[in-house]
């Protein structure tokens, strides 16, 4: 089942705008290799959740799968064939909001080949570029 | 260190501002800093493919070969990573005597194979691949080397065999790697009911930001 939020403070939100780099999130922290964003988007729930199965099905129960992004956006979308106006209209689909260098999914507990091809079949799913990456460097 | 401490040249950066530093960056060179000891700081810039070529092979301690000023010591404190969070833009360096004690997170050289690990459906989690470690400046080793074999299906850091001289500062009960046997395989869901179901604000939802695999 796609993610969604438990509870919200407010049933709808305004679209607000994608500027800029992720400087949050940016680099691999959980899992040993990691999926790059590199552009920005609205990622769906079901996009995230339809990547998520897409790796775990290659990885089978190897490794562990990490996913660092949550969709907590509210997208609202007016039913079909319905007048304009009578107010903001009921939530469709949730999102997370996702810029350019955000790691979308972690895996750790396989190979760096493993890691690839599973990623590959992550960034299919994607509506965005993509790239894997590794652990940066630590002093 | 057991091993020769490497020798960076640097040259000292007269203009300063992002607009020279992404200059030195094109040239093939890495801008940094030079600091601490009650010192001026000093900003200098240093080859990049050769710094970073030392930092991936884990060093940690440079003398650093100034234009004009002499040689000092340094330890690598801090480095700042480009906005896609992986290239090195800027290197932090603090002056250090050899005999003093330092904070430094070091690499860990994972060798082998728990025990635990051909048991079916065994996954090997790795949960740290660095410690933090206080020691001598010239004990600072590349990495410490770990043979799984030695041990069972996991490894706290307080069970290893840290080289003389050296205290761990993480704690003691943190697990490096562990061994976690996966449940029995469940009946394969399909892709139709995972791309389904109900994305509205209320009922049932899956909070957690991270999935078990």
């Amino acid at each position: 089942m796609p993610m969604l939020p438990k509870r919200t403070k407010f049933r709808k939100q305004q679209r607000g705008s994608l500027r800029g780099n992720a400087t949050r999130g940016n680099y691999v922290a959980f899992g040993d290799f990691g999926l790059q964003t590199l552009e920005a988007h609205w990622l769906t729930a079901r996009q995230i959740e339809a990547g998520r199965i897409a790796a775990q099905h290659f990885l089978r129960r190897q490794g562990k799968i990490y996913i660092r992004v949550f969709p907590d956006k509210p997208v609202s979308k007016k039913p079909l064939e319905t007048r304009m106006g009578k107010g903001k209209a009921e939530t469709d689909y949730w999102a997370a909001r996702i810029k350019p260098g955000t790691i979308l999914f972690e895996v750790s507990g396989v190979t760096e080949h493993m890691a690839k091809q599973a990623f590959a079949r992550i960034a299919h799913k994607m509506p965005v570029r993509c790239r894997f990456v590794g652990r940066r460097l630590a002093v | 260190m057991t091993h020769e401490t490497p020798t960076l040249v640097a040259s000292k950066r007269e203009r300063l501002g992002t607009r020279y530093a992404q200059r030195l960056r094109k040239s093939g060179q890495l801008p940094a800093v030079i600091y601490g000891h009650g010192a001026d700081p000093i900003s200098v810039s240093v080859d990049e493919k050769q710094t970073l070529a030392h930092l991936h092979h884990g060093q940690h301690v440079f003398n650093i070969e100034i234009e004009g000023e002499g040689t000092e010591t340094c330890l690598v404190k801090d480095l700042q990573f480009g906005f896609l969070g992986d290239n090195v833009i800027h290197l932090d360096l603090t002056r250090v005597n050899l005999d003093e004690k330092v904070k430094i997170l070091v690499h860990l050289d994972l060798h082998g194979e728990l025990k635990a690990a051909s048991e079916p459906g065994a996954i090997v989690m790795n949960d740290h691949s660095e410690i933090e470690v206080e020691c001598a400046v010239r004990d600072i080793p590349e990495s410490i080397r770990v043979d799984l074999g030695d041990y069972e299906s996991s490894i706290n850091v307080g069970e290893l065999n840290l080289p003389k001289g050296m205290v761990a500062i993480t704690p003691a009960d943190t697990n490096i790697i562990h061994v976690q046997i996966a449940a029995p395989e469940e009946p394969e869901e399909s892709a139709d009911d995972a791309a389904g179901g109900d994305t509205g604000d209320s009922g049932d939802a899956d909070g957690a930001s991270k999935s078990e695999g």
